[in-house]
């Protein structure tokens, strides 16, 4: 059987009725990883894979429930689990072993998840295409010659190119929602707070949250609700209930107030994917849905304001990366001081060192308040002027990207790279879930995404419009 | 306006305790010049009536005072490039 | 010239909590290196922060015992530099919004203005044992809850400073805040110290001094640093503004090697930590909890309990005496002949003792002063009994049988009956004499001849008195 054929739903509901055992499932899963081994989506195969899955299938047998009993998840490669190492794709954590289990991965395990293994991407998810891992460039699932789009490009490559039937990627800027555009399946970076961070090797952690990338939206809701809720361990997750995201899709939009932003259909003017854009909004329309005009006036200062604070955390996240404690000791160092700066130089690669530079930059005395603080005022400005939109609208909807995915090595220039973000970024800084799902192919016969954004913890509703898109929207 | 230059640089790099040769340093300079060329934008944005605000949580809602059993020190030391005596290990310091 | 001198403290006290300040591991002195380690302390990557309630209320509380402000939301941010002895490159700690802003502290002669104290987290311990083996980093104490109060630089003499250190360190001992033991690291303090000519407004260059271990060594390293500076002035050199070490055993300071370059330590919050906010009506709620100050307690001593200045200000001197006072009170209600026993017997016990316990019980000791006012026991059985009780923390109440059984109230009378029967003149001048008490005074010594003197006089009085009264008629 071709089991990547089916959704993660199916997959939970075979394994339950004994049509397939997990042992078997894994076993095809490592199986695909081995045969599509070029596309360098997937850094390592846990060893003891097939084992969990066959103490999965005992306890299948035994009657026990679980609502990931027996699945195989891939994990992001910055994501503690125990026992097993984690490098976020940076020669300075090659030979770094995860000491304890971050939030999430105890969350699937209690579920009965079976994690076979850990997927590429951008050294400590900076970057939008995966080629700033130490461990080689991912290919897209869809056209080997292009990128799959990143940081959390080897786990939507590991999704799309049938390796596995869910993983999990984090989205700091758009790392889950552009790489999962590019190789045309769903993914969501939920509410701030909505998901722990605990375990989570964090970048810039006042702006991130582990996001479920699947093949499906009512697949990406059953795992956002396996992983939300608050954690002891994390302050800044939310101590609010978590929905039964399922139960909220509800097969059709009547009255649904969708908000499309001046600022955004301005900047789309020209771009790819602008045409199809307004189509789906016309075909929303006559599903009864109600436009509505919004604006959000400092749209275009997201994409600045996010590469100051992204950077300035970045710089005081990666201190603790010294040679010291963990990470590979430079054996050039022979004193303190070199053991910083040597072992630094040596492990960090090249976007990781820039951003550590810019952070330090914009937090330095001097640039403090012109830079950061600056930038958290227009947050703060931002988060306002969302507020009135959210008064008039259920959902916001914004394309994920402006193109298809680009060609593999085609973006040299930083502040091209940078903005690729510029459509996902606003989630990011603004803290409210979104969502992207397939809904166009480009001239290229790639996919295109399009983002639904709704209010902080109302992930319900973005999940029944993508759905009714998704099941409605004729587009392949 | 040029916002950066090579000792500026070099102060940065100091910061991050990173090493750069000079060829790297010269090349990152005007790379670093487009960044901040396009972070710039914000200072056209006038934040002059908004205030920092904060998330906020209840003191009566932070953790009580208990404590737990940690880690074991083999397990502190797991990934340590070098430990000795239970302890991490670096070069002898200076003393002060 | 003469010269004013102007010194600011910064003092950092480890409070007194149970887990740490940022997780949940033990806050605890001297156990094995990095076995009070977790995920958060000693940094590992994805771990996160949770503030413990506990050393945010004793920052509040210390705050309280200084009149400083309270601030409704307080914040954490983070200080980032790279050394060895600090897990995640960067401390948590507060600089716009700290806990307690403001407040004062009053001297004999003079109050000190307090300009903040704030919550932050203590750094490993390095150990730099030699070339060959290097310098071992111990993160059992990173994370630790700490203090820091900040003075404004009004205080003016190493006198005035060690004065000030000696009243911080006994109210926060007294609160139960930290227990600052120097000795430990507990209690830490850099002094910033400048010179300028009398009267001058014109503030000169300043020095820290820091590895101040003793209130004694702060003192000297003031006494030197300011001789040094004045003699750099009157030499006409310039005064650099760094950082120094005092050396204790050489009495000297010197600049400190390390580089203070990178004193741009680029503070912004913490993205992990959420600020806190802190109603008045929780501060009200710890202000309730705050114990009386040894000067607030001497008043009271003196003037309720009716102590000598004397005496209320020996006791008051110790927190352990305080409480053991209070409670001796508690179950005997008569302070005076508490503050008594107390300065005379338990004093003289502990005097030389290097760690002083006072090993019996307030409760014992209450036991046995009722038994001396019941008229059970005699002030020298009573001595008696105390030391066994020290020694052994025998039962009171059966010591007082074995030793002072023989004198019970029975065998009292039937001693004074058969003294009177056998006494029959003295007990004629007795009832003749124009002054009966000097009579009466002779059979009480009678009866203490007999006893040894372990009769209680004043009972042994009053029965004589009862039988002579009984048998007149």
């Amino acid at each position: 059987m071709e089991f990547e054929k089916f959704t993660l739903l199916e997959i939970v509901n075979m394994l339950k009725n004994k049509t397939v055992s997990s042992e078997q499932l894994t076993k095809y899963f490592i199986s695909k990883i081995e045969e599509k081994k070029s596309l360098n989506a997937v850094l390592e195969v846990f060893d003891d894979a097939i084992n969990l899955a066959k103490e999965a299938d005992k306890k299948i047998q035994a009657g026990e429930n679980g609502k990931l009993l027996g699945v195989p998840v891939i994990i992001k490669d910055n994501i503690l689990y125990k026992g097993k190492k984690c490098t976020c794709s940076s020669k300075f954590l090659k030979d770094y072993i995860a000491q304890y289990n971050s939030t999430v991965v105890e969350k699937i395990l209690q579920e009965g998840g079976v994690i076979i293994g850990r997927a590429n991407m951008d050294e400590f998810a900076m970057g939008g295409s995966t080629e700033n891992s130490a461990y080689g460039i991912t290919h897209n699932a869809l056209d080997f010659d292009r990128v799959p789009g990143g940081s959390s490009g080897g786990s939507a490559v590991a999704v799309a190119g049938g390796l596995c039937p869910v993983s999990l990627g984090t989205d700091t800027g758009g790392s889950v929602r552009q790489p999962c555009s590019y190789n045309g399946i769903v993914g969501i970076k939920p509410t701030y707070g909505r998901i722990s961070r605990y375990g989570v090797v964090a970048f810039a952690s006042s702006l991130e949250q582990v996001g479920p990338m699947t093949k499906t939206v009512k697949d990406n809701a059953y795992m956002l609700q396996i992983l939300s809720g608050k954690s002891i361990n994390d302050e800044t997750s939310a101590d609010i209930p978590v929905e039964d995201y399922l139960s909220q899709i509800k097969g059709q939009i009547n009255g649904l107030n969708i908000g499309v932003c001046k600022e955004v259909m301005q900047m789309m003017s020209g771009l790819e994917v602008e045409k199809i854009f307004l189509q789906v909004l016309e075909w929303l329309k006559s599903n009864g849905a109600n436009l509505i005009d919004v604006s959000l006036p400092n749209f275009d200062l997201c994409l600045p304001c996010y590469y100051i604070i992204a950077p300035a955390e970045a710089t005081s996240n990666l201190g603790r990366f010294d040679g010291i404690k963990y990470s590979t000791r430079s054996d050039k160092a022979e004193n303190v001081d070199q053991i910083y700066t040597k072992s630094r130089s040596e492990g960090f690669g090249k976007e990781v060192k820039r951003r550590i530079m810019l952070g330090n930059f914009v937090l330095s005395s001097g640039y403090f308040d012109a830079y950061y603080n600056k930038a958290k005022k227009i947050q703060i400005k931002l988060k306002e002027q969302a507020k009135d939109i959210f008064k008039k609208c259920d959902v916001l909807l914004f394309p994920t990207t402006a193109s298809e995915a680009f060609k593999l090595g085609s973006k040299t220039d930083p502040v091209s790279m940078y903005k690729e973000d510029m459509f996902t970024i606003t989630a990011n800084i603004l803290g409210i879930p979104s969502l992207t799902l397939p809904f166009a192919k480009g001239k290229s016969n790639l996919p295109l995404g399009l983002q639904i954004m709704a209010n902080n913890f109302e992930e319900g509703k973005i999940y029944n419009l993508a759905d009714y898109i998704e099941n409605n929207w004729r587009w392949k | 306006m040029k916002k950066i230059d090579f000792i500026e640089a070099k102060r940065l790099a100091s910061l991050s305790a990173l090493d750069f040769s000079e060829e790297e340093l010269n090349a990152f300079v005007p790379e670093f010049e487009k960044i901040l060329d396009m972070v710039e934008q914000i200072k056209n944005c006038n934040t002059e009536n908004v205030d920092l605000t904060y998330s906020t949580h209840k003191l009566k809602d932070l953790r009580e005072d208990k404590s737990k059993v940690g880690m074991s020190q083999d397990e502190v030391l797991l990934n340590s490039p070098k430990s000795k005596k239970g302890c991490f290990v670096v070069p002898q310091m200076l003393e002060d | 010239m003469e010269y004013d001198i102007v010194i600011g403290l910064e003092v950092h006290a480890e409070l007194k909590t149970e887990s740490k300040v940022f997780c949940s591991c033990k806050n605890q002195f001297g156990a094995e290196p990095n076995t009070n380690c977790c995920p958060v302390c000693i940094g590992l990557p994805g771990a996160l922060p949770v503030l413990n309630k506990k050393a945010v209320e004793l920052v509040i509380k210390a705050g309280l015992t200084i009149d400083s402000q309270i601030n409704n939301i307080a914040v954490f941010e983070r200080k980032n530099y790279f050394y060895p002895d600090l897990s995640k490159a960067y401390q948590i700690s507060q600089l716009v919004k700290p806990i307690c802003v403001g407040g004062h502290l009053d001297l004999q002669n003079k109050s000190v203005k307090i300009n903040r104290i704030h919550l932050e987290e203590d750094a490993g311990k390095l150990t730099h044992q030699s070339e060959n083996i290097g310098t071992l980093i111990d993160y059992n104490r990173g994370g630790v809850p700490l203090m820091e109060l900040v003075t404004e630089p009004n205080i003016n003499s190493a006198d005035e400073a060690v004065e000030f250190l000696t009243k911080l360190r006994e109210r926060l001992i007294f609160a139960d805040i930290a227990e600052c033991k120097m000795e430990q690291g507990g209690m830490r303090c850099d002094v910033n110290i400048s010179i300028k000519p009398k009267g001058s407004n014109i503030l000169g260059n300043r020095t820290e001094m820091k590895n101040l271990n003793s209130f004694k060594s702060v003192h000297r390293a003031i006494e030197y640093e300011v001789k040094r500076q004045i003699e750099a002035k009157e030499q006409g050199k310039e005064i650099i503004q760094e950082t120094r070490k005092w050396d204790d055993e050489a009495g000297i300071s010197y600049t400190m090697r390390k580089k203070e370059t990178s004193q741009d330590y680029r503070y912004f919050p913490d993205p992990d930590l959420l600020a806190i906010e802190i109603s008045d009506e929780e501060v009200e709620a710890i202000r309730k909890t705050l114990p009386l100050l040894p000067e607030q307690l001497k008043e009271k001593y003196v003037n309720e309990y009716k102590l000598t200045e004397y005496d209320a200000n020996i006791i008051t001197k110790d927190k352990y005496l305080i409480s053991y006072f209070e409670e001796v009170c508690a179950h005997y209600n008569n302070p005076k002949t508490v503050a008594n026993w107390i300065l005379t017997e338990i004093l003289s016990k502990i005097k030389d003792e290097d760690e002083p316990i006072i090993k019996i019980s307030p409760l014992k000791l209450a036991e046995i002063l009722s038994l001396i006012e019941n008229g059970k026991i005699t002030r020298t059985i009573a001595k008696e009994i105390f030391t066994k009780v020290w020694e052994n923390d025998s039962d009171v109440d059966k010591l007082a049988k074995e030793l002072g059984g023989e004198i019970n109230e029975d065998y009292l009378c039937n001693l004074i009956d058969k003294i009177i029967t056998s006494n029959p003149k003295a007990v004629a001048d007795y009832r003749t004499s124009d002054t009966p008490e000097k009579q009466l005074k002779w059979f009480v010594g009678q009866i203490m001849k007999e006893t040894k003197g372990k009769a209680n006089a004043k009972l042994a009085e009053e029965k004589i008195l009862e039988i002579l009264n009984k048998t007149q008629g």
